[in-house]
């Protein structure tokens, strides 16, 4: 939750200016190369020679945004799915696995329709199709390399191994020593150009037990997918990146991997390496590897734009917790000059002992144990966030309405000249120490670049430097109004009474499948 | 600015969790290069085959080595200058702990270690000093734990005078003013408070007492408990901060843009009267080494159990401690390459996050199972976890699997130098831990020593199945399988 290293990250001096100069008050730029190839894959370079290492990183234009309802968290089910191998990866033998895999496909299929199909489900058409189900179910077991990527990468001294989905992209992260690059260039051209869905059915149970973790069961989780899905009533950013529990549950194979196709092409997708390398070499060396790859049409943009807000929304869950609280108001989306001020804002509210919101509520009033004001740039128009968790006995009322104080004061006093500059300095000693992470700016990189421009890094300072104690006024006063919020509020559930709960497709006691 | 609700493919507790020691994995810092012997194994797949034929060449890395000294009043430094940026960092470890404390007054150690920064100085008060060190972009934070305290400073170069003063006065003259102390109770009440919203803060502190005895302190959370932290007095803080911060009880991790002469003078100066003195550690009991079988449940109106299972482990100093490390690479802490993940979450798609940890500390530690399942198989989730534990102890690990695990550790190598201070830490921590100093430096040559007997014989010594406590936090209602076919359930009420 930490805003911190979020806000802080996002600029940066070249090295070599930084070094032989020893000032920062140089041009604050980040000496990223670029290189396009013909199929339109970007490659995105840092040198940073200190520790023979690279961190890398492939990111996909596509996130949950792109998703429909009827498959939403298909990107996020699809990032699990690059982590099963390929024709040549984590299989004995690709040849007699794909019969059985196909095999299996219509097995589920048929099985579904069998089983939807009412009353005349026929029990022993069923239980011969569902025995068939688990013999070739058990061949390909057989067939599979468990987890080869994976393996292969640790073994090699794969480090921070990991893949992430959100709204707007797609991330997939890997720092290695610099000296095993092929390796990764072999495998991650191979994933782009000749995945296979196997293990599908059993991975789309673990992501339903993500979901059970993560939001089911988390009263922060379940607050904020409640949040979004009230504060957006048009745009996709309304649906869950997880994806809803019926839609997880129910997304066919056909479906991903159309999803596949339009989404996983080289003309939309970005690499990013930072590290120990020679920029000329890697060029050779990704022009080799993904150099063949074949562009696909270019995806669409969402066209559904959010609709204005015409007065507060709220919504209250019941769950087994201690209260909370969320306020969520809309913002433009990146690009937009406002959002330096919100920058700016978030940071004023919420960094720091001597943030507005710390010292109010929870060191003066002592009303909450958590109080958090976070902007979210999005691709398309996002929310401005406050997060906030009472203390007992005092009550979300409380803590709504101090928060409402705290933003009503910003509408008619500018912040102070200190404020601000010690917001400046802060961003400026963050992009310093962040010049240490090579794993860190690849993630800003690659990820500015999934929104927009990476080149957004370069400019962030001096956007900032330019923000004054009146447009932070101005901002909140234009975004951070009444009609323009929902409040979304989690209370304690009384009584358990069970009777809640929804039901589950799976069997107790057959927990291998669920269909 | 960012987005933060971001679905990554692996589980981020597994790092951040109670799982593992921060440098538990600390790789060797000699100037020496190792060759990693090349894989043993027949590649399985056409693209392993592939990939065995590349050339990789050697990785030429010295990392940098730290300097250690000891200044006259007794504190420990390890100096490491880095001039690429203009940053200056200190990380330090003080000999104490909530194992010191007093079980009526459970939570003074960390109590003690959170106002000692959040109350100010005898001559700084706190709103003065949070002014001026954020003004600087600068911080100090001081925290106590179960089994030590730390410090951390973080200053740009053109204000290590000014944050080394206010980092100095915290450690020395904290002023614990009871507006600060009332504050902090009254956070750590209402977090106490709320650890039942999470079924896993439930499960992990049950866990702990289910391990330990109710008198040791390993059973209890460092946080106290919503009796003992109202028993805690402005004096008691006073008198333990008193007792463990003296210099000769610290150990320093310095690193950035300095002078190594000039950065000793200036830490001589700003701790000038800060005299050495003979600590008396109370004595902790030893843990009392019992093993039995038993079952635990605790109801949650939730739809997803949560289970822990596991013994007593072993502590940080076992002379075993890598061909452990190395055999629960290879059950369960290993990631999707290992048994217990590989089964539970890749092969059935029972959870999300699976896996088994050592937990050390300086007495014996904590091994366990953690997994997150739908209740419909919970049943079946533990019976594997059982399945694994059998399985390691009887049946040789076949080679390739050792392989693995060790060419994982010795190739993540360069990953641990990654910055001047990560360096700089991980000695501090050594030393803070009591290992041979040369620790690093013999690191790969410990990961390389270990055999596959060794595996199977730590399995066998460390690993007890038919001893294995199992506590699960969910609704039994709906499980596949009652509880009680893994013995006796002993149901636990919450409050």
């Amino acid at each position: 939750m930490k805003k911190k290293t979020l806000l802080s990250i996002l600029s940066f001096i070249t090295f070599s200016v930084f070094l032989t100069s020893g000032i920062f008050a140089d041009p604050l730029k980040l000496d990223v190369k670029e290189y396009v190839l013909k199929n339109g894959l970007k490659l995105l370079m840092l040198e940073k020679h200190d520790v023979p290492i690279v961190c890398l990183r492939i990111n996909y234009k596509v996130g949950s945004v792109d998703e429909r309802p009827g498959i939403t968290g298909v990107s996020h089910l699809f990032e699990h799915m690059m982590f099963k191998g390929t024709k040549i990866f984590g299989t004995k033998d690709y040849n007699a696995e794909k019969p059985l895999l196909d095999r299996e496909d219509e097995l589920v299929v048929k099985i579904s329709a069998e089983k939807n199909s009412g009353n005349a489900a026929d029990k022993k058409k069923i239980e011969s199709l569902e025995k068939e189900l688990e013999e070739v179910r058990k061949k390909l077991r057989d067939l599979v390399v468990k987890d080869e990527v994976f393996s292969l990468y640790l073994r090699h001294g794969g480090s921070g191994l990991n893949a992430a989905t959100a709204t707007d992209g797609t991330y997939y992260f890997c720092d290695l020593p610099v000296n095993k690059l092929e390796l990764w260039a072999f495998l991650e051209s191979d994933r782009m150009k000749n995945l296979v869905l196997r293990e599908f059915y059993s991975e789309r149970d673990v992501v339903m037990e993500e979901r059970r973790l993560r939001t089911e069961n988390s009263p922060f989780g379940l607050l904020v997918e409640q949040l979004n899905a009230v504060t957006f009533i048009a745009h996709p950013y309304r649906w869950p990146t997880i994806g809803w529990r019926s839609d997880i549950q129910n997304i066919t194979k056909a479906e991903i991997a159309e999803y596949f196709k339009k989404y996983y092409a080289p003309n939309n997708a970005v690499i990013v390496a930072v590290g120990d390398f020679n920029p000329a070499d890697m060029i050779k060396l990704v022009e080799q590897y993904f150099g063949e790859i074949p562009s696909q049409s270019a995806p669409p943009r969402v066209k559904t734009v959010e609709p204005e807000q015409k007065g507060e929304r709220r919504v209250e869950i019941e769950f087994d917790s201690n209260p909370y609280i969320a306020i969520s108001y809309h913002i433009p989306e990146v690009g937009h000059p406002d959002l330096y001020a919100l920058d700016v804002l978030s940071s004023l509210l919420s960094d720091g002992r001597t943030s507005r919101l710390y010292k109010s509520m929870i060191e003066e009033k002592r009303i909450a144990v958590m109080a958090h004001a976070y902007d979210q740039i999005g691709k398309y128009p996002d929310t401005f966030t406050f997060i906030a968790a009472p203390r007992a006995p005092h009550t979300v009322a409380e803590v709504e309405s101090a928060i409402y104080d705290e933003i009503e004061k910003l509408k008619n006093t500018p912040p102070s000249d200190w404020e601000l500059q010690k917001i400046k300095n802060q961003l400026e000693a963050d992009f310093i120490r962040d010049l240490n992470s090579a794993a860190g700016l690849a993630n800003e990189i690659g990820h500015f670049e999934v929104l927009s421009d990476w080149r957004y890094i370069n400019t962030f300072m001096d956007k900032i430097a330019q923000v004054t104690a009146d447009d932070v006024m101005r901002v909140t006063k234009k975004y951070l109004t009444k009609s323009n919020r929902t409040v979304a509020i989690l209370v304690k559930k009384e009584n358990n009474n069970k009777t809640k709960e929804t039901k589950e497709n799976s069997k107790p006691g057959k927990s291998t499948v669920t269909y | 600015m960012h987005k933060i609700f971001v679905f990554p493919v692996v589980f981020i507790a597994y790092v951040l969790s109670l799982t593992y020691s921060s440098n538990l994995y600390a790789q060797p810092q000699g100037g020496h290069e190792r060759v990693v012997a090349p894989s043993i194994g027949k590649p399985e797949s056409e693209g392993a085959k592939i990939v065995s034929g590349f050339k990789f060449k050697p990785l030429n890395f010295v990392p940098p080595k730290a300097d250690r000294v000891v200044v006259e009043n007794g504190m420990i430094l390890y100096l490491l200058e880095d001039h690429d940026l203009p940053i200056f960092n200190i990380t330090a470890r003080i000999r104490t702990g909530a194992i010191y404390e007093p079980q009526e007054k459970a939570g003074l150690a960390s109590l003690t270690g959170y106002v000692m920064r959040s109350g100010g100085t005898v001559s700084m008060p706190d709103d003065k000093m949070n002014e001026e060190l954020e003004f600087m972009a600068a911080s100090v934070e001081t925290s106590i734990d179960r089994e030590s305290g730390s410090a951390n400073l973080s200053t740009l170069k053109k204000d290590i005078d000014k944050s080394l003063k206010i980092f100095a006065d915290v450690l020395m003259n904290p002023a614990f003013p009871e507006d600060k102390i009332r504050m902090r109770k009254d956070e750590v009440i209402e977090s106490i408070r709320r650890e039942n919203d999470n079924p896993a803060q439930i499960a992990q502190r049950e866990f702990r007492k289910i391990m330990y005895d109710s008198k040791h302190p390993y059973s209890r959370k460092v946080e106290g408990t919503l009796e003992s932290i109202e028993k805690i007095a402005r004096d008691d803080m006073i008198a333990f901060h008193k007792k463990y911060f003296r210099p000769n009880n610290i150990i320093l991790g310095i690193s950035g843009d300095f002078n190594k002469d000039e950065i000793i003078k200036k830490l001589n100066t700003v701790f000038a009267g800060w005299k050495k003195e003979e600590i008396q550690f109370p004595e902790v009991p030893k843990v009392d080494r019992r093993f039995e079988k038993a079952v635990f449940y605790a109801y949650k109106d939730i739809n997803q159990a949560n289970v822990i299972m596991g013994h007593l482990g072993i502590h940080r100093k076992n002379p075993d401690y890598f061909p452990v490390m190395i055999m629960n690479f290879i059950l369960g802490g290993g990631s999707f390459t290992a048994r217990i993940p590989g089964r539970i979450r890749s092969d059935e798609g029972l959870a999300y996050s699976a896996y088994s940890a050592f937990q050390t500390s300086r007495d014996i530690g904590m091994f366990f199972v953690s997994c997150q399942t739908k209740l419909e198989s919970t049943n079946r989730a533990i019976s594997i976890a059982l399945e694994e534990l059998e399985k390691i102890r009887k049946t040789p690990i076949n080679k390739e699997e050792l392989t693995q695990a060790k060419e994982t550790f010795m190739n993540q190598f360069v990953f641990r130098f990654t910055t001047s201070a990560s360096i700089v830490g991980q000695k501090a921590d050594i030393e803070y831990e009591e290992l041979p100093l040369n620790y690093l430096e013999t690191y790969l040559d410990n990961v390389q020593a270990v055999t596959h007997e060794d595996v199977q014989r730590v399995a066998r010594k460390y690993l007890h199945p038919d001893e294995v406590k199992i506590l699960v936090v969910g609704d039994k209602e709906k499980f596949d399988k009652p509880l009680d076919s893994f013995g006796k359930v002993n149901v636990i009420e919450l409050q």
